[in-house]
């Protein structure tokens, strides 16, 4: 049902389905429509032009009704095109299951066997076929099935071999299931989507296949109709008569191109990915949709931040993820973005230059002034040079966010050179000394190297390496140590530290980590739910935090040779940002939430150095 | 001009400004289009007539046919005579004639050109092979009794032996040239005729040019070039846009673009019969009133008039017009009769019989066999006999057919060009000639009277005897109606305005000694 | 890398060894044979005996394969029994048309296809991408010998500014501005399905790339969008668009029947079809190997090329 919706939902694909149903319905129901009969001739009257008396699309070269043969004629090419597609399926889907699921010597010679298939040109394959079989449309339909088989092999095997090597799989062999009860009960269902997915593709290929044959002369025995026959019969007559070719002709197309985009529609409600959300290309920037940036405020921050909004908007709903955060980061000054994974801080470090995925992304408020000027209000190339310039980020999992393909030297050389005309042999040389500054032992070397052939944290130095390219007055860096084990991430971080009091260059540090927080930032902002709701100096908030949310994160660090200390893990999940709860977000999992709590805004309230959006903090009296 | 369709006067405007039309072939070269690529141009391993369109121009044989005419005249040989008993022919050879090569035509090229067809120990037989050396299977002994003179010994008296030498299996070849090129001699050939062949490029042309010392006067053409465009509507296409001067095997229904507009259209009546074999041998057919009720049915007139548009006549029995002096034209068509031919279905007791019907896809003389085998099949339903088709590509149909139609089909599709009255109806209408005796006779029809009739006009040596018994076994066939006739194809061809001297033969051979291009 | 390509090459001679066997044994299931396909009319039972013997054909099956392979491994593919010409001089002819054909084809449908599947994906949603995903989906719709036939109907017999068939001009031609002329129509239309499926593909797969971190990590950096786009985004999804590239190659040689027939091009998918209905085995089993053959390696640089443009293969 849902499928259907989501098919319905697309609009070309609504309307392909709606055409293919016409087609479908006027040939289900041509023996009940007053057409003429197909196959009785009368050559007195052959080769008349379209919308003549009696006939209204003409008569073909032994003068029978060209509509009738076309309706009638439908009906046997759709017939034969579904029925192909569905033998092709049943047979190519067993057979890559089978070869699958089986592995070992069967998967190889059938796969051999399939290769050889493919190598032999289809069509002649399928002429051989017809030649072998005899003519008539049923072999045709055979030939077109066989050519197909491969098609389907190849993919569902590819598609079984990743699911027989799935954790349910091995459960149920393990639970001493039959291979063929395997077969039947966990493979075909999670197959199935992407054998109607082939399917769907491939269908609208085999009519036309099936009308090629036609075509060539190979396919339904005279006086039968089918639209190929009937293209290939107009195709003589092609310079005297050429409705005789153009009307089964446009017929065929008319028909691939509804089941092609029905198609089309199916492969996007079906496939797991695309029905995510839309493939949709991020947008060079986040969309910007703001009433109008908020007053500067008098600051001498490099980075002054206020009231920052971002949503996700993804079909009817909106996740606020970034619920307005006001922050500010002062030259040489390391801040700590703290919060469970969902809490926003990721966002809101993509927000400040915009690269926050968009669609579904859209920042709906707020400024992000570097040195006063508004990052959002830029234009593409004023952003283009601030990004990687002056403010560059450090993301997590260096594997996925370093070009697979490209040199790491080559990315650091492009870096530079986005932003400064030197010649690309000072801007290598310039790489590699980042990269022994970074500590990356035999540097040049490693420079030619592809990010796949470092480990994890030669990969994160030269991440680092790469946000300092351009010697930035800001570096963002996004959790740039949770894909690390313990010695790594502590040589890591040390690194940054030593590097932004080396470059007096400013950082704010991306984690959901106190311990790390308490190592390398001056100030710490913990944030819950797309909103800050604890902000100070780390020493202060480390020692006496205020927002119960910060305790219980807090309490969540095992401390260095404090031994065993019971890990408070804390109840409850945060709260989907697409419904937040009114009042103070965190209410539902607070042990101390009283009804006030509940209801209306809770704001941030300032003194001294720190801020807290609590209406009861800790330490407080009550 | 021809009508514009309207999509195309749309872009009127934009062809005004295209670049000028393809280029013009040149003068005094011939450019025609063929329907296929040459399988050979060795005269004796080859069967199309779209083969023998070139080869006609480039050999020459003992005799050949008279213009306009299926008689043999002189052409290598200045004349010949016959032994009394029919069994030895001795020809005077035209003196001075040379091959292409240089070489001399003489008694022992003939020799050589006949031993190598026919007698297997000959060094040079296995350049074949010979698909049509059985036209001289009655030839015992080929001798060159001098320089000049030849004899032919045959095994028993033949009389349609003169006109298989005039047939392009008898067209002599050079004799060193196939000594030098050996089994490549098809792609090297060199004969004696009016043109000498220059070059072979495959699937793309074969071009011959002037043998400005032709024995019978150098043609005035300079060169042919001889184009295959196996796809019909392409080589409408070439003609309209001036690709090619000549066009063959015009399609029905673009005659009717061809005659005038800047053309002009040729058409030849030959030696040919398009019918449907009835398998009397069992079924509905095995009774005569069925197999003449089935020649009542079908409207003939409709099927040359409109599905082929005029490119053929209605045939009145097995043997052609075109062989005038064994025609006999005392025979009138089948009419069109259906009541007639319910009426005779319903006294056999086979009204509504069913009946399966091998068409054929393609294929040497069949005209338009799929589109003739429907209006057939409808016209058969009309009274109440319920056909069922199958299509075969042409190979595999003979291979259905030629072996009889017993136990498998009813009816099927055929047609024949032949070169003597003899040819057809002794190879498929004789008792001796049923499949399994190794003849055509694929319907096996049998009636003593006609076998009797034709072994006689086979010996006799005397044309006005021969005609006779032919025109006496015509009417037998006729009435027993063994086969359903249909036409007789009208050959035709277009030229261009710049082509003048162009005429078509009954022989369906392409003769271009005498065209001239301006 | 040598040695992988000497081992893959090596893996391509049992796929085509057995497609040898396979396209024997076809031909031995068709009915009718070489002699009544020459003999035609003609074709007696008597006739034919004589005429199989001649060729060789009355020996068994087996017989006739073995010697056939032997005669393969000294380099002779026998002499064709329809054009009475070897067989090579013919496949090769033949063949080097097709791949003038296929090659144009494929150049324009890699070009178009790759075009079109970026713009589109950089115009994701713009009225570009919904007018050139329309066209492309009417592409690969349309029966593609249809559209020959349409196509000589406007160029060639209507507006008479291309040749309706055939590789070269008869006279004055035969130089390379004629073979284009002839190419152009037959080339369009035999790359339209082609394009239709690469820029489809182009278009999820550069999509698909857009959305990953690197590209991010790229605009972080500070590289130009179209950098991004054709640089970094393009590169990526190239590595999963060429096999689809290799596959369609073949797709192109095997729909280069259609075409043949429909323009009259002087390829070796309509010399098959010839051959097949002239029951010419020798000249099929020639056909097919350059076929296959040449399926398997554009496959195979399909492979190379993956392999050369990303490390993470090896090769």
């Amino acid at each position: 049902m849902v499928t259907l919706k989501l098919i319905l939902r697309n609009r070309l694909a609504a309307f392909g389905g709606i055409v293919l149903l016409a087609v479908c319905c006027v040939a289900l129901l041509a023996p009940l429509l007053p057409l003429a009969d197909p196959d009785i001739t009368d050559p007195v009257n052959r080769l008349k032009r379209p919308f003549s008396d009696g006939a209204l699309l003409g008569t073909d070269h032994l003068g029978r009704d060209l509509l009738s043969r076309l309706i009638w004629g439908t009906r046997l090419s759709l017939a034969v095109g579904i029925a192909a597609a569905l033998i092709a399926a049943f047979i190519g889907s067993a057979i890559g299951i089978v070869a699958g699921f089986y592995g070992g010597r069967i998967d190889d010679l059938t796969m051999r066997g399939i290769d050889m298939l493919m190598a032999f040109p289809y069509i002649l394959l399928a002429l051989a076929i017809v030649a072998v079989l005899g003519p008539g449309l049923l072999n045709a339909l055979y030939a077109v099935a066989v050519v197909n088989i491969p098609f389907f092999a190849r993919n569902i095997r590819g598609v079984t071999v990743s699911i027989a090597h799935r954790e349910f799989v091995d459960a149920a062999r393990l639970s001493g299931m039959g291979r063929l009860r395997i077969i039947w009960s966990e493979i075909l269902p999670n197959v199935l989507p992407v054998i109607v997915i082939a399917m769907s593709t491939t269908i609208g290929w085999m009519i036309l296949e099936t009308a090629g044959l036609s075509f060539l002369g190979l396919g339904s025995q005279p006086p039968q109709a089918d639209l190929g026959s009937m293209l290939g019969e107009g195709r003589k007559l092609l310079i005297n008569a050429p409705h005789a070719s153009i009307v089964p002709g446009v017929m065929i197309f008319v028909i691939v191109m509804s089941v092609n985009l029905l198609g089309d529609g199916v492969r996007d409600a079906l496939d797991p990915r695309l029905r995510a959300g839309a493939l949709s290309r991020p947008a060079a920037a986040t969309r910007v949709e703001r009433p109008s940036p908020p007053a500067a405020g008098k600051t001498d921050a490099l980075l002054q931040v206020v009231d920052l909004q971002t949503e996700f908007q993804v079909g009817p709903r909106t996740y606020k993820a970034v619920g307005g955060v006001d922050f500010e980061v002062a030259p040489g000054e390391c801040l700590g973005l703290i919060g469970e994974s969902g809490s926003g801080k990721s966002v809101t470090a993509l927000s400040l230059l915009g690269l926050v995925a968009s669609p579904p992304g859209v920042i709906a408020g707020g400024a992000v002034r570097l040195d006063g000027e508004d990052t959002l209000s830029m234009n593409g190339e004023a952003l283009r040079r601030v990004r990687g310039g002056r403010v560059a980020y450090v993301f997590q999992d260096p594997l996925a966010t370093l070009h697979p393909l490209y040199r790491v030297g080559d990315q650091m050389v492009e870096a530079i050179r986005s932003h400064r005309p030197l010649s690309r042999q000072e801007a290598w040389n310039h790489s590699v000394a980042l990269l022994e500054k970074v500590r990356i032992p035999n540097a040049a070397a490693r420079a030619k190297a592809y990010p796949h052939e470092l480990s994890g944290g030669m990969r994160q130095r030269v991440g680092i390496a790469l946000a300092l390219v351009n010697d930035p007055d800001l570096v963002i860096a996004d959790e740039p140590t949770t894909a690390l084990d313990v010695t790594v991430q502590a040589q890591v971080l040390a690194l940054l530290d030593e590097l932004r009091r080396e470059r007096n260059m400013a950082l704010i540090f991306i984690t959901h980590d106190f311990g790390v927080v308490a190592q390398l930032c001056d100030r710490v902002a913990v944030m819950y739910a797309g909103r800050i709701v604890e902000t100070g100096p780390t020493e202060e908030v480390l020692a006496a935090p205020r927002h119960p949310y910060t305790r219980r994160l807090i309490a969540c660090v095992p401390e260095l040779g404090g031994g065993r200390r019971a890990l408070s893990a804390i109840p409850g999940l945060p709260p989907p940002v697409d419904a937040l709860p009114a009042g103070c977000a965190f209410a539902p999992r607070c042990d101390k939430a009283q009804n006030a709590c509940r209801q209306g805004e809770v704001v941030l309230q300032s003194c001294g150095m720190r801020a807290v959006r609590c209406l009861f903090p800790e330490g407080a009296t009550p | 001009m021809k009508k514009l369709s309207p999509w195309a006067l749309g872009l009127a405007a934009v062809a005004l400004a295209a670049p000028a039309a393809l280029a013009q072939t040149p003068p005094n070269v011939l450019v025609v289009g063929q329907i296929a690529e040459p399988k050979s141009l060795d005269p004796h391993a080859v069967t199309a007539v779209n083969d023998f369109r070139i080869l006609m121009n480039v050999y020459d044989g003992l005799v050949r046919y008279k213009d306009g005419t299926l008689e043999v005249e002189p052409s290598l040989a200045s004349s010949w005579s016959i032994s009394e008993d029919g069994t030895e022919y001795t020809f005077e050879l035209r003196q001075g004639v040379t091959f292409h090569d240089g070489t001399p035509v003489n008694a022992a090229a003939v020799e050589f050109n006949f031993d190598r067809m026919l007698d297997e120990s000959h060094p040079f037989h296995d350049t074949g092979p010979f698909p049509l050396s059985f036209f001289f299977s009655a030839v015992e002994d080929v001798e060159a009794l001098d320089d000049d003179t030849v004899k032919f010994t045959l095994n028993a008296p033949y009389a349609p032996f003169l006109s298989n030498l005039a047939y392009p299996t008898g067209l002599i070849v050079s004799p060193e040239a196939v000594k030098t090129h050996g089994a490549d001699f098809g792609r090297n050939p060199a004969g004696s005729g009016p043109f000498k062949f220059a070059e072979w490029e495959s699937n793309a042309k074969v071009v011959v040019v002037r043998n400005e010392d032709y024995w019978g006067g150098a043609p005035s053409l300079e060169a042919i070039v001889f184009r295959p465009i196996t796809d019909a509507n392409t080589r409408v296409a070439e003609m309209l846009s001036g690709g090619i001067d000549i066009m063959v095997e015009v399609p029905p229904d673009s005659v009717a673009t061809f005659d005038g507009n800047g053309f002009q259209l040729h058409e030849q009546a030959g030696p040919h019969l398009w019918f449907l074999i009835l398998n009397a041998k069992e079924g509905p057919f095995a009774d005569k009133r069925v197999r003449q009720a089935v020649n009542y049915a079908i409207d003939k007139k409709a099927l040359v008039e409109q599905i082929l548009q005029g490119t053929a006549e209605v045939a009145s029995g097995p043997t052609p017009p075109a062989f005038a002096w064994a025609y006999n034209d005392a025979l009138q068509p089948y009419p069109h009769n259906p009541e007639k031919a319910k009426a005779l279905l319903e006294e056999a007791g086979h009204a509504g019989a069913e009946l399966t019907f091998y068409v054929t896809e393609g294929g040497s003389g069949m005209l338009d066999p799929v589109p003739m085998g429907a209006a057939i099949q409808a016209d058969l339903a009309k009274v109440g006999l319920d056909v069922k088709i199958e299509t075969y590509e042409w190979n595999t149909f003979l291979g259905q057919v030629n072996p009889g139609l017993e136990g498998k089909a009813d009816m099927a599709e055929m047609a024949w060009m032949t070169n003597d009255p003899d040819t057809l109806p002794y190879l498929a209408l004789r008792t001796e000639a049923w499949p399994d005796k190794g003849g055509f006779n694929s319907g096996y029809y049998s009636n003593p009277e006609v076998d009797k009739l034709l072994e006689a006009a086979r010996s006799a040596t005397d044309q006005a005897e021969r005609a006779r018994l032919y025109k006496e076994m015509q009417a037998i066939v006729y009435e027993d109606a063994p086969w359903a006739f249909i036409a007789n194809w009208k050959q035709n061809a277009a030229t261009s305005e710049r082509v003048s001297n162009f005429k078509l033969q009954p022989s369906f051979f392409l003769l271009l000694k005498d065209v001239s291009k301006s | 890398m040598l040695s992988y390509l000497i081992k893959r090459l090596i893996a391509l001679v049992p796929v085509l060894l057995g497609l040898t066997v396979i396209v024997f044994a076809i031909m031995a299931l068709i009915p009718g044979d070489p002699a009544t396909a020459i003999l035609g009319s003609f074709a007696t039972p008597e006739n034919v005996e004589k005429l199989n013997r001649d060729l060789g054909l009355d020996k068994p099956q087996v017989q006739q394969y073995l010697i056939w392979l032997g005669n393969l491994l000294q380099g002779d593919l026998g002499r064709s029994y329809s054009l009475n010409r070897p067989v090579l001089d013919e496949v090769l002819e033949r063949f080097s048309a097709t791949l003038i054909l296929a090659g144009a084809a494929l150049l324009l449908c890699t070009i178009w296809g790759l075009l079109i599947g970026i713009w589109t994906a950089a115009r994701q949603y713009g009225w570009t991408d919904k007018i050139l995903t329309f066209v492309v989906l009417i592409g690969i719709s349309v029966p593609s010998f249809w559209l020959g036939l349409l196509l000589i109907l406007l160029f060639a017999v209507e507006l008479r500014w291309l040749p309706a068939s055939g590789m070269f001009a008869i006279y004055g031609g035969g130089d390379l501005p004629d073979l284009l002329r002839h190419l152009i129509l037959p080339a369009l239309t035999l790359s339209v399905v082609a394009t239709g499926v690469i820029a489809r593909l182009t278009r999820s797969a550069m999509l698909e790339v857009l959305r990953q971190d690197f590209i991010r990590t790229a605009r972080a950096k500070g590289v130009s969008e179209t950098r991004v786009l054709y640089g970094h985004a393009f590169k990526a999804a190239l590595v999963s668009i060429i096999p689809v590239i290799g596959v369609q190659a073949g797709f192109v040689l095997g729909g280069a029947v259609y075409i043949e027939t429909v323009f009259q091009w002087p390829g070796v998918g309509r010399m098959l079809v010839q051959a097949i209905s002239t029951r010419d085995i020798l000249l099929v089993q020639g056909g097919v190997i350059v076929v296959a053959a040449s399926y398997v390696l554009f496959n195979l640089l399909a492979d190379l090329s993956q392999s050369w443009l990303d490390p993470r293969v090896k090769a």
